[in-house]
Protein backbone atom coordinates (compact mmCIF):
# COMPACT_ATOMS: atom_id res chain seq x y z
CA UNK A 1 0.00 0.00 0.00
CA UNK A 2 3.15 2.11 1.11
CA UNK A 3 4.46 1.56 -2.53
CA UNK A 4 1.26 2.34 -4.15
CA UNK A 5 0.64 5.94 -2.33
CA UNK A 6 4.72 6.49 -3.32
CA UNK A 7 4.19 5.58 -7.20
CA UNK A 8 1.01 8.15 -7.15
CA UNK A 9 2.49 11.09 -5.25
CA UNK A 10 5.85 10.67 -7.60
CA UNK A 11 4.00 10.07 -10.28
CA UNK A 12 2.05 13.12 -9.54
CA UNK A 13 4.74 15.02 -8.77
CA UNK A 14 7.03 14.32 -12.23
CA UNK A 15 4.29 15.61 -14.28
CA UNK A 16 2.42 18.52 -12.65
CA UNK A 17 4.79 21.01 -14.63
CA UNK A 18 2.40 19.53 -17.26
CA UNK A 19 -1.46 20.81 -17.10
CA UNK A 20 -3.84 18.13 -17.32
CA UNK A 21 -1.31 15.58 -18.05
CA UNK A 22 -1.69 13.08 -15.18
CA UNK A 23 -0.75 9.03 -14.29
CA UNK A 24 -2.85 9.13 -10.95
CA UNK A 25 -6.02 8.05 -13.31
CA UNK A 26 -3.92 5.44 -14.96
CA UNK A 27 -2.34 4.16 -11.58
CA UNK A 28 -5.61 3.82 -10.01
CA UNK A 29 -7.29 1.66 -12.76
CA UNK A 30 -3.59 -0.45 -13.09
CA UNK A 31 -3.99 -0.48 -8.72
CA UNK A 32 -7.64 -1.75 -8.54
CA UNK A 33 -7.29 -4.33 -11.48
CA UNK A 34 -4.57 -5.75 -10.33
CA UNK A 35 -5.30 -5.65 -6.26
CA UNK A 36 -9.23 -4.81 -6.11
CA UNK A 37 -10.95 -2.17 -4.08
CA UNK A 38 -8.40 -2.07 -1.21
CA UNK A 39 -7.26 0.60 -3.68
CA UNK A 40 -10.24 2.40 -1.66
CA UNK A 41 -7.93 2.91 0.92
CA UNK A 42 -4.80 4.05 -1.26
CA UNK A 43 -6.94 6.47 -2.87
CA UNK A 44 -7.77 8.43 0.71
CA UNK A 45 -3.76 8.11 1.69
CA UNK A 46 -3.05 9.70 -1.22
CA UNK A 47 -5.38 12.31 -0.59
CA UNK A 48 -4.48 12.84 3.34
CA UNK A 49 -0.75 13.39 2.00
CA UNK A 50 -1.71 15.45 -0.65
CA UNK A 51 -3.47 17.88 1.78
CA UNK A 52 -0.70 17.61 4.21
CA UNK A 53 1.32 18.84 1.41
CA UNK A 54 -0.92 21.30 -0.09
CA UNK A 55 -3.66 22.48 2.57
CA UNK A 56 -7.16 22.19 2.70
CA UNK A 57 -9.24 23.31 0.02
CA UNK A 58 -12.19 22.53 -2.05
CA UNK A 59 -10.28 19.87 -4.13
CA UNK A 60 -10.01 17.71 -0.78
CA UNK A 61 -13.56 16.75 -0.73
CA UNK A 62 -13.55 16.26 -4.22
CA UNK A 63 -10.81 13.54 -3.89
CA UNK A 64 -12.35 12.06 -1.42
CA UNK A 65 -15.45 10.87 -3.70
CA UNK A 66 -13.86 11.16 -7.01
CA UNK A 67 -11.18 7.98 -6.75
CA UNK A 68 -13.14 6.18 -4.99
CA UNK A 69 -15.93 6.49 -7.65
CA UNK A 70 -12.97 5.64 -10.07
CA UNK A 71 -11.99 2.70 -8.25
CA UNK A 72 -15.67 1.54 -7.93
CA UNK A 73 -16.27 1.86 -11.58
CA UNK A 74 -12.85 -0.33 -12.21
CA UNK A 75 -13.90 -2.80 -9.83
CA UNK A 76 -17.25 -3.67 -11.49
CA UNK A 77 -15.79 -3.12 -14.86
CA UNK A 78 -12.83 -5.62 -14.29
CA UNK A 79 -14.13 -8.45 -16.11
CA UNK A 80 -14.08 -6.32 -19.55
CA UNK A 81 -10.69 -5.29 -18.71
CA UNK A 82 -8.69 -4.46 -21.45
CA UNK A 83 -6.45 -1.58 -22.95
CA UNK A 84 -8.55 -0.06 -24.98
CA UNK A 85 -11.65 -0.36 -22.69
CA UNK A 86 -9.59 1.54 -20.00
CA UNK A 87 -8.19 4.20 -22.32
CA UNK A 88 -11.24 4.90 -23.51
CA UNK A 89 -13.34 4.78 -19.86
CA UNK A 90 -10.30 7.00 -18.75
CA UNK A 91 -10.64 9.55 -21.62
CA UNK A 92 -14.05 9.56 -20.61
CA UNK A 93 -13.37 10.43 -17.14
CA UNK A 94 -10.96 13.16 -17.82
CA UNK A 95 -13.55 14.70 -19.60
CA UNK A 96 -16.12 14.86 -17.11
CA UNK A 97 -13.23 15.24 -14.37
CA UNK A 98 -14.42 19.20 -14.11
CA UNK A 99 -18.48 17.92 -14.29
CA UNK A 100 -17.91 15.38 -11.29
CA UNK A 101 -15.48 18.26 -9.36
CA UNK A 102 -18.04 20.78 -9.58
CA UNK A 103 -20.55 18.75 -7.27
CA UNK A 104 -19.09 20.85 -3.85
CA UNK A 105 -20.47 23.76 -5.54
CA UNK A 106 -23.72 23.06 -5.78
CA UNK A 107 -23.69 23.27 -2.10
CA UNK A 108 -21.27 26.40 -1.19
CA UNK A 109 -23.04 29.04 -4.59
CA UNK A 110 -26.17 27.19 -5.96
CA UNK A 111 -26.22 25.22 -9.22
CA UNK A 112 -24.71 28.74 -11.23
CA UNK A 113 -21.62 28.62 -9.59
CA UNK A 114 -21.27 24.97 -10.24
CA UNK A 115 -22.39 25.00 -13.53
CA UNK A 116 -20.20 28.43 -14.25
CA UNK A 117 -17.34 26.20 -12.68
CA UNK A 118 -17.70 23.08 -14.91
CA UNK A 119 -17.99 25.71 -18.02
CA UNK A 120 -14.50 27.32 -16.82
CA UNK A 121 -12.74 24.24 -17.37
CA UNK A 122 -14.23 22.55 -19.88
CA UNK A 123 -10.80 23.31 -22.42
CA UNK A 124 -8.76 21.56 -19.30
CA UNK A 125 -11.24 18.57 -19.46
CA UNK A 126 -10.65 18.16 -23.16
CA UNK A 127 -7.20 18.07 -22.87
CA UNK A 128 -7.41 16.13 -19.50
CA UNK A 129 -9.68 13.33 -22.02
CA UNK A 130 -7.10 13.11 -24.08
CA UNK A 131 -4.23 12.85 -22.62
CA UNK A 132 -5.49 10.33 -20.30
CA UNK A 133 -6.57 8.57 -23.38
CA UNK A 134 -3.09 8.59 -25.01
CA UNK A 135 -1.22 7.60 -21.45
CA UNK A 136 -3.42 4.31 -20.56
CA UNK A 137 -3.07 3.21 -24.32
CA UNK A 138 0.99 3.58 -23.74
CA UNK A 139 1.67 2.34 -20.62
CA UNK A 140 -1.28 0.24 -19.25
CA UNK A 141 -0.08 -2.83 -20.39
CA UNK A 142 3.91 -2.36 -18.70
CA UNK A 143 1.86 -1.10 -15.82
CA UNK A 144 -0.70 -4.31 -15.74
CA UNK A 145 2.75 -6.59 -16.32
CA UNK A 146 4.62 -4.55 -13.59
CA UNK A 147 1.47 -5.23 -11.31
CA UNK A 148 1.39 -8.81 -12.08
CA UNK A 149 4.85 -9.30 -11.58
CA UNK A 150 4.70 -8.10 -8.10
CA UNK A 151 1.37 -9.96 -6.86
CA UNK A 152 3.42 -13.20 -8.20
CA UNK A 153 6.48 -12.21 -6.05
CA UNK A 154 4.52 -11.47 -3.03
CA UNK A 155 2.69 -14.50 -3.24
CA UNK A 156 5.90 -16.46 -3.59
CA UNK A 157 6.94 -15.09 -0.65
CA UNK A 158 4.17 -15.84 1.94
CA UNK A 159 3.95 -18.76 0.90
CA UNK B 1 -20.18 -7.89 -31.68
CA UNK B 2 -16.25 -8.23 -33.02
CA UNK B 3 -13.86 -6.61 -30.49
CA UNK B 4 -12.68 -4.25 -33.30
CA UNK B 5 -16.20 -3.12 -33.78
CA UNK B 6 -16.60 -2.25 -30.03
CA UNK B 7 -13.20 -0.31 -30.18
CA UNK B 8 -14.39 1.77 -33.21
CA UNK B 9 -17.86 2.46 -31.04
CA UNK B 10 -15.67 3.52 -27.81
CA UNK B 11 -13.37 5.96 -29.57
CA UNK B 12 -16.21 7.92 -31.61
CA UNK B 13 -18.27 7.70 -28.45
CA UNK B 14 -15.16 9.35 -26.93
CA UNK B 15 -14.81 11.71 -29.80
CA UNK B 16 -18.73 13.24 -29.88
CA UNK B 17 -18.39 13.93 -26.03
CA UNK B 18 -15.01 16.20 -26.90
CA UNK B 19 -17.08 17.74 -29.56
CA UNK B 20 -20.19 18.02 -27.44
CA UNK B 21 -18.30 19.74 -24.79
CA UNK B 22 -15.85 22.09 -27.07
CA UNK B 23 -19.84 23.33 -28.26
CA UNK B 24 -21.09 23.53 -24.73
CA UNK B 25 -17.80 25.65 -23.66
CA UNK B 26 -18.53 27.76 -26.97
CA UNK B 27 -22.01 28.74 -26.52
CA UNK B 28 -21.80 28.97 -22.79
CA UNK B 29 -18.38 29.91 -22.02
CA UNK B 30 -16.88 33.28 -21.37
CA UNK B 31 -17.56 35.69 -23.93
CA UNK B 32 -16.47 39.21 -24.02
CA UNK B 33 -18.13 42.29 -24.97
CA UNK B 34 -17.08 45.02 -27.36
CA UNK B 35 -17.58 48.95 -27.01
CA UNK B 36 -17.49 51.23 -23.79
CA UNK B 37 -17.84 49.82 -20.89
CA UNK B 38 -17.54 51.24 -17.36
CA UNK B 39 -16.13 49.19 -14.15
CA UNK B 40 -14.45 49.50 -11.15
CA UNK B 41 -11.46 47.37 -9.75
CA UNK B 42 -10.61 47.22 -6.07
CA UNK B 43 -7.60 45.92 -4.89
CA UNK B 44 -7.41 44.64 -1.43
CA UNK B 45 -3.87 44.10 0.29
CA UNK B 46 -2.77 41.76 2.95
CA UNK B 47 -3.32 44.07 5.69
CA UNK B 48 -7.22 44.85 4.47
CA UNK B 49 -6.17 48.05 2.69
CA UNK B 50 -8.61 49.27 -0.14
CA UNK B 51 -7.49 51.02 -3.20
CA UNK B 52 -10.11 51.79 -5.31
CA UNK B 53 -10.11 52.40 -9.43
CA UNK B 54 -12.63 53.18 -12.09
CA UNK B 55 -13.42 54.46 -15.04
CA UNK B 56 -14.38 53.11 -18.66
CA UNK B 57 -12.51 50.71 -21.16
CA UNK B 58 -13.21 49.43 -24.61
CA UNK B 59 -11.14 46.67 -23.33
CA UNK B 60 -12.56 43.45 -23.50
CA UNK B 61 -10.86 41.29 -20.94
CA UNK B 62 -9.67 42.29 -17.15
CA UNK B 63 -6.10 41.54 -18.28
CA UNK B 64 -6.05 44.40 -20.94
CA UNK B 65 -8.21 46.92 -18.04
CA UNK B 66 -5.25 46.14 -15.58
CA UNK B 67 -2.88 47.15 -18.58
CA UNK B 68 -4.37 50.66 -19.33
CA UNK B 69 -4.52 51.59 -15.48
CA UNK B 70 -0.56 50.64 -15.42
CA UNK B 71 0.39 53.03 -18.01
CA UNK B 72 -0.98 56.43 -15.59
CA UNK B 73 1.06 54.60 -13.22
CA UNK B 74 -1.83 54.39 -10.88
CA UNK B 75 -1.12 50.63 -10.49
CA UNK B 76 0.95 47.94 -11.25
CA UNK B 77 0.81 44.19 -11.64
CA UNK B 78 3.42 41.35 -12.33
CA UNK B 79 2.61 38.01 -12.88
CA UNK B 80 3.74 35.11 -14.77
CA UNK B 81 1.97 33.39 -18.07
CA UNK B 82 1.43 29.93 -17.24
CA UNK B 83 -0.85 27.03 -19.62
CA UNK B 84 -3.51 28.38 -17.21
CA UNK B 85 -3.05 32.30 -18.41
CA UNK B 86 -1.97 34.52 -16.30
CA UNK B 87 -1.01 34.07 -12.78
CA UNK B 88 -1.02 37.48 -10.78
CA UNK B 89 2.02 37.28 -8.48
CA UNK B 90 2.46 41.00 -7.34
CA UNK B 91 -0.19 43.88 -7.16
CA UNK B 92 0.43 47.09 -6.45
CA UNK B 93 3.95 46.05 -4.81
CA UNK B 94 2.53 43.56 -2.28
CA UNK B 95 3.58 40.16 -3.01
CA UNK B 96 1.19 36.68 -2.35
CA UNK B 97 3.91 33.95 -2.56
CA UNK B 98 1.31 30.46 -2.73
CA UNK B 99 4.80 28.51 -1.65
CA UNK B 100 5.83 30.69 1.10
CA UNK B 101 2.29 31.08 3.24
CA UNK B 102 -0.47 29.85 0.56
CA UNK B 103 -0.76 33.06 -0.54
CA UNK B 104 -2.66 34.13 -3.61
CA UNK B 105 -4.71 37.15 -5.35
CA UNK B 106 -7.97 36.16 -5.48
CA UNK B 107 -10.27 38.04 -8.46
CA UNK B 108 -13.93 38.63 -7.50
CA UNK B 109 -16.54 39.60 -10.03
CA UNK B 110 -19.66 41.17 -9.08
CA UNK B 111 -19.42 39.91 -5.27
CA UNK B 112 -18.66 36.45 -6.42
CA UNK B 113 -15.69 34.86 -6.75
CA UNK B 114 -14.17 34.48 -10.21
CA UNK B 115 -14.26 31.26 -12.26
CA UNK B 116 -11.70 33.00 -14.91
CA UNK B 117 -8.19 33.86 -15.09
CA UNK B 118 -7.37 37.93 -15.62
CA UNK B 119 -6.52 37.30 -19.19
CA UNK B 120 -9.95 35.26 -20.30
CA UNK B 121 -12.20 36.74 -17.81
CA UNK B 122 -14.81 39.23 -19.96
CA UNK B 123 -15.36 42.73 -18.72
CA UNK B 124 -19.31 43.67 -19.24
CA UNK B 125 -20.58 47.17 -18.78
CA UNK B 126 -20.98 48.00 -15.05
CA UNK B 127 -18.53 45.00 -13.83
CA UNK B 128 -17.22 45.52 -10.16
CA UNK B 129 -13.99 44.05 -9.95
CA UNK B 130 -11.54 42.93 -6.90
CA UNK B 131 -8.52 41.65 -6.15
CA UNK B 132 -8.29 40.11 -2.95
CA UNK B 133 -4.91 38.91 -1.25
CA UNK B 134 -6.66 35.62 0.22
CA UNK B 135 -4.23 32.84 2.04
CA UNK B 136 -5.28 28.90 2.15
CA UNK B 137 -6.38 27.44 5.12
Amino acid sequence: MGMMVALLEAGKFTLQAIPNVEVVTLLFIVFTASFGLKTILVSFAFTGLETIWWGINTWNVMYLYIWPLLIVYVYLTRKHASVWFYSISSCIFGLFFGALCSIPYFFIGGPHMMFTWWIAGIPYDILHGISNFAVCLVLYKPLMYACGHIRKLTREQTR
Amino acid sequence: MKKSTKVIIGVVIAAVLVCALALTYKFFGPSAQAGSKAYTLEVVDADGKTTSYEGTTDAEYLKEVMDELTENDEFTYEGTDSDYGIMINTINGVTADYNVDGAYWAIYVNGEYGQYGADTQPVADGDAFQFVYETAQ
